[in-house]
């Protein structure tokens, strides 16, 4: 279907449209602006809609109680309270621990995945092994499973390690990731076999070749699924929620749940803690934004 | 050679495994290991407020026992008996912990907490009511902690803008009524009063003041369809129905403390464990206590709370050393210094009471002769966890007081024959 | 997950000609495999097995099992409550399916050559996606707010007294639902622009000299041309708004009036397994969410074929 479209396209219609065109350059120039003010009229729109609510948040996270909860409304802060973000991470949630709790945290879940998982899919993607598909399917029964539904027994699984209530139990599930395994088993399969084999010629062993060479070929799927973890390691709730009991190692999905129980209507406390806990991934998804963008859109292609 | 390679890839990633899974297991194993003679203890507890008083105990404890250090775990609200339960059957609870009546029978039944046999705690120091707190099946099972009394908090300001005198310790149900239509403004929108759908604060009080109960007298099955206690259930859906207090979603929206503390509702009904943060709240210049009005009779709810030591702990000796202290005297007093809670230990509330020269907070201490305990079954949670759900259709006028008593009578009763108690 | 895994797939690894023997390659399989297969083992199939086990038993406050057969699926099967969470994760998927045309149309309209301010738009947009649902949670919560709230604000402004969005069991599951679509529409965005890329502009050339307007250019060669990511999005939708729990835990909570219309049923087996200790129905019901997912997916990849078209 597609060839034929593409083939006759250019020809036949082609004197019209020159035709058209030569008729009114005005009228036409005129027409793409409207429609480019309108597009950005939609834009603009969706923008708001989808960013508004956090310049509100910072706004709200600066007012007293007494201010967010006047009608009408204020919109500058008339006295900017700084000390929300005192009491949001000092009021008896200690969200600082939790911050460096969620760093470490992230820092080594992502490394586990990214490093596990591109090791995996380069088996499968390179290597012929005996129970191959059959290993492969197992990886693939699991892809839809979703990790919360085994949460108990994973639970469990700490217990017996000794684990529970430790920062090893926040990380250790989350290096492993059957997702991470299939995403970049496209993406070897993906890459050209020429400098493998010349590789091979060479003497160069299976894992001088992947480590030197398939690896930094695929560099950008790393990142797409290394971005990929950092953002789900980052904000998840669940896990740490049940593997850990003392706050001091809990994550800070896990703190602003707390602090609502704290505060539960509090709002600018609650600004200002959440603020706290959302800054550090939008400081980093602003600052590498084009990486963060490109890394995306290739996991959702390779997926 | 790639044979040689491949081994060495081999050991390469066996060690890395080994690697991450040994600082895994060598992490657990700090302040779990005895035999150094350095000991941490976990204590957990829900209350941030009292955080401050808790650590200041635990450094006093911690000068006097060189080579115990007590690591205080604060996890706030409804979360903490979520995970000291998942904790518990894990047998991974914290060394020692505070219980409340609602959870404390379960947990000492069930074989969660270590009985004591009395030498480390001298029970005659307690009044009996809150030794009996910490007993299951005639042995005991903690330290009584503190106790807690509810008092009516009201907004001067609000009062002398309406022209309402300001409530006496001796006033009536007729009284709070009255003062909750005067003070109610619905064009500034101000409420008389706030009904929050919360027990021990609010309804089990006006329950018992009505003559009214939850459980019959020995405990085998509910009372909450008879007459006294739907008029206690009562007394809270009419000052809603007459707008003198929020709705019920209002509430959801903000909460009463929060609207008391923002001018916006005049008096709450609040527990002696809320004094400390109504006394830091930007309401604190203009706000008082007096105690709660009489029904048919004079009652409040009087609760208190239990340290006790976990039945796995690793440490039973040191656990039970903090144990002992946090019944001392000492311990008691730094808790009512601190005017976080009334502290159990005979002639230590006094304390309380001096940390609020402003406030007539003495109200709380004076109602106890009138205090009923907690009504408590086998598994008090798994009933009283549906309480908010089924009377809180009652409180939004989706259905009649009547049959929310009736369902919540039906729901004690299954519970108790499913738990046996 | 996959939607290009067919094209993938297409091209087996090539048994070189120069290749040492196969058996290098297996140890080298084995080394490789060796840490994600562990983990795999010990913390998905072992996992699904226990969780399998216990829907068989029942627990005690503090942990014991004891084998009661089919009980807990029969418990299942007549709760009243874990169907009405059914019925809302059903709501969810749906309200959120909205967001997929959404980010379509945002996306063609960013994509468009030669287009201004794109990277500004795009990192907009893009917020919502690595903001964690529990601030979300509380960002949404307090513009739901019904005295204070921008929203009802905004609408008394045009005369509309706004409900009680979050405790109201009428809107509390639309209000919730929303915000789980909001979170998803910039990750939604980024992944259809990247889909139009792959289009020829020539198709477009060719329409446009044909007299389509943007209209039915869009229906006539971008939706069809673009069903592939159209499919993928949609499954990752499902399978994402399948595991909802965050929002509800912290924009609803345990004491919301609305809580019975507005839980998952993930919500709800957290519910029965960690508030209410009681394992065994817990893991029935994870069971049972596990069935709908397999089978949702299924049915998903088994209509593809009617409207997904592959170059």
């Amino acid at each position: 279907m597609s060839d034929t479209v593409v083939r006759q396209a250019p020809q036949a219609p082609a004197t019209s449209s020159k035709h058209r065109s030569v008729a009114s350059p005005a009228r036409a120039r005129r027409r793409v602006r409207l429609s480019s003010i309108g597009a950005h009229a939609l834009l603009v729109l969706a923008a708001l809609w989808l960013a508004g609510p956090f310049v509100w948040q910072v706004l709200t996270s600066l007012k007293s109680l007494t201010e967010a909860t006047s009608v009408p409304p204020t919109w500058l802060p008339q006295n900017p309270q700084w000390g929300n973000y005192g009491t949001s991470l000092h009021g008896g949630v200690p969200l600082t621990a939790m911050l460096v709790n969620s760093v470490l945290s992230t820092v080594l879940r992502t490394i586990g995945q990214v490093l596990f998982c591109a090791m995996a899919a380069y088996a499968f993607a390179r290597l012929r092994f005996p129970g191959r598909n059959v290993l492969f399917a197992l990886y693939l029964s699991v892809l839809m499973v979703p990790a919360q539904l085994l949460l108990a027994p994973q639970y469990d699984l700490m217990l017996h390690f000794g684990l529970l209530n430790t920062l090893p139990a926040l990380i250790l599930p989350g290096m492993f990731g059957v997702f991470g395994t299939f995403l970049l088993r496209q993406f070897f399969a993906g890459l050209p076999a020429d400098l493998e084999e010349a590789a091979r010629l060479d003497g160069a062993s299976t894992g001088r070749i992947f480590w030197s060479i398939m690896l930094p070929l695929a560099r950008p799927g790393l990142v797409a699924l290394g971005l990929l973890t950092i953002i789900q390691s980052w904000n998840d709730l669940l896990w740490p929620l049940v593997v850990n009991t003392d706050p001091a190692k809990m994550t800070l999905p896990v703190g602003l749940a707390y602090l609502q129980s704290l505060f539960p209507t509090n709002y600018p406390v609650l600004m200002a803690g959440s603020l706290v806990a959302v800054l550090p991934l939008i400081i980093v998804f602003v600052g590498m934004q084009r990486r963060v963008l490109e890394g995306i859109a290739l996991s959702g292609a390779k997926g | 050679m790639n044979r040689r390679r491949t081994q060495r890839w081999v050991a390469a990633g066996a060690a890395l495994l080994a690697s991450t899974t040994l600082a895994a297991c060598g992490n657990s194993s700090d302040g779990s290991s005895a035999s150094g003679g350095n000991v941490t203890l976990s204590y957990a507890l829900w209350d941030p407020n009292q955080a401050p008083a808790m650590k200041q105990i635990a450094a006093a404890f911690e000068k006097k026992n060189p080579g115990i250090h007590v690591d205080v775990q604060i996890t706030p609200g409804q979360q903490f008996f979520t995970k000291l339960q998942t904790a518990v059957t894990a047998g991974n609870a914290p060394d020692v912990f505070w219980t409340d009546p609602i959870f404390f029978q379960m947990y000492a039944a069930n074989g969660a907490l270590k009985a004591q046999d009395g030498a480390g705690v001298d029970t005659s120091k307690f009044p009996d009511q809150l030794v009996s707190l910490c007993q299951s099946g005639g042995k005991l099972y903690g330290v009584p902690k503190d106790f807690d009394t509810i008092g009516v908090w009201y907004n001067k300001s609000l009062f002398d803008a309406a022209g309402v005198a300001y409530p006496k310790d001796d006033w009536t149900w007729a009284d709070f009524q009255s003062a909750a239509a005067k003070l109610t403004d619905k064009g500034k929108g101000i409420f008389g009063t706030a009904a929050e759908l919360n027990n021990q604060q609010t309804y089990y009080n006006t329950i018992y003041q009505a003559g009214g109960s939850v459980l019959n007298a020995d405990k085998t099955a509910s009372t909450y369809t008879a007459p006294e206690t739907v008029q206690g259930l009562k007394f809270w859906t009419d000052l809603v129905d007459k707008g003198y207090s929020p709705s019920i979603q209002q509430m959801t929206d903000t909460s009463p403390m929060d609207m008391f503390q923002t001018g916006k509702v005049a008096m709450v009904w609040e527990g002696s464990w809320n004094v400390k943060p109504l006394s830091e709240s930007p309401v604190k210049d203009h706000i008082d206590v007096a105690a709660l009005p009489r029904g048919a009779k004079q009652a409040t709810m009087i609760n208190g709370l239990c340290n006790v030591v976990s039945a796995t702990t690793k440490h039973p000796a040191a656990a039970e050393k903090f144990l002992t202290f946090l019944g001392s005297e000492a311990a008691q007093r730094i808790q009512g210094e601190s005017g976080t809670v009334i502290p159990a230990y005979n002639g230590t509330q006094k304390s309380w009471v001096d940390a609020y020269p402003k406030y007539h907070v003495q109200a709380y201490v004076d109602q106890v002769p009138s205090g009923v305990p907690m009504p408590v079954t086998a598994n008090t949670f798994d009933w009283m966890q549906n309480e908010p759900t089924i009377l809180g259709k009652a409180w939004a006028g989706q259905v009649s007081v009547d049959d929310a008593a009736a369902q919540m009578a039906k729901t004690i009763d299954d519970s108790i024959a499913k738990n046996k108690g | 997950m996959s939607v290009s895994s067919t094209t993938a797939v297409r091209r087996p690894p090539r048994p070189g000609r120069s290749r040492p023997g196969r058996r290098q390659d297996a140890g080298w399989a084995l080394v490789l495999l060796a840490p994600a297969t562990v983990g795999l083992f010990l913390f998905y199939l072992w996992p699904a097995a226990e969780t399998l086990y216990e829907s068989f038993t029942t627990s005690g406050p503090f942990g014991g099992h004891t084998w009661t057969g089919l009980d807990n699926y029969r418990q299942l099967v007549h709760d009243p409550e874990l169907r009405q969470a059914f019925v809302n994760t059903l709501w969810y998927t749906l309200i959120a399916l909205l967001g997929v045309p959404i980010s379509l149309v945002l996306a063609v309209l960013l994509a468009k050559p030669g287009r201004r301010f794109v990277t500004t738009y795009r990192v907009l947009m893009f917020l919502p996606a690595v903001t964690m649902p529990a601030a979300i949670a509380i960002v949404w919560k307090w513009l739901f707010h019904h005295d204070y709230g921008l929203i009802n604000i905004g609408l008394a402004k045009v005369g509309i007294h706004g409900p009680y969005w979050l405790s109201d069991p009428h809107t509390a599951l639309v209000a919730v639902a929303m915000v789980g679509m909001w979170a998803g529409i910039g990750y939604g965005v980024i992944i259809m622009m990247a889909g139009l890329q792959s289009i020829s502009p020539h198709y477009y050339e060719a329409a446009e000299i044909d007299g389509a307007g943007p209209v039915r250019r869009f229906f006539a060669i971008t939706v069809p041309l673009m069903s592939p990511t159209i499919f993928f999005m949609t499954v990752l939708t499902v399978i994402s708004t399948l595991q909802m729990f965050d929002l509800i835990y912290v924009m609803i909570g345990s004491s919301n009036p609305a809580l019975p219309q507005t839980r998952t049923v993930l919500y709800f087996f957290y519910e029965h397994t960690f508030n209410q200790n009681d394992r065994g129905y817990g893991s029935a019901i994870a069971f049972s969410l596990l069935a709908v997912v397999v089978l949702v997916t299924a049915v998903q990849f088994a209509l593809q074929k009617r409207w997904v078209h592959y170059e």
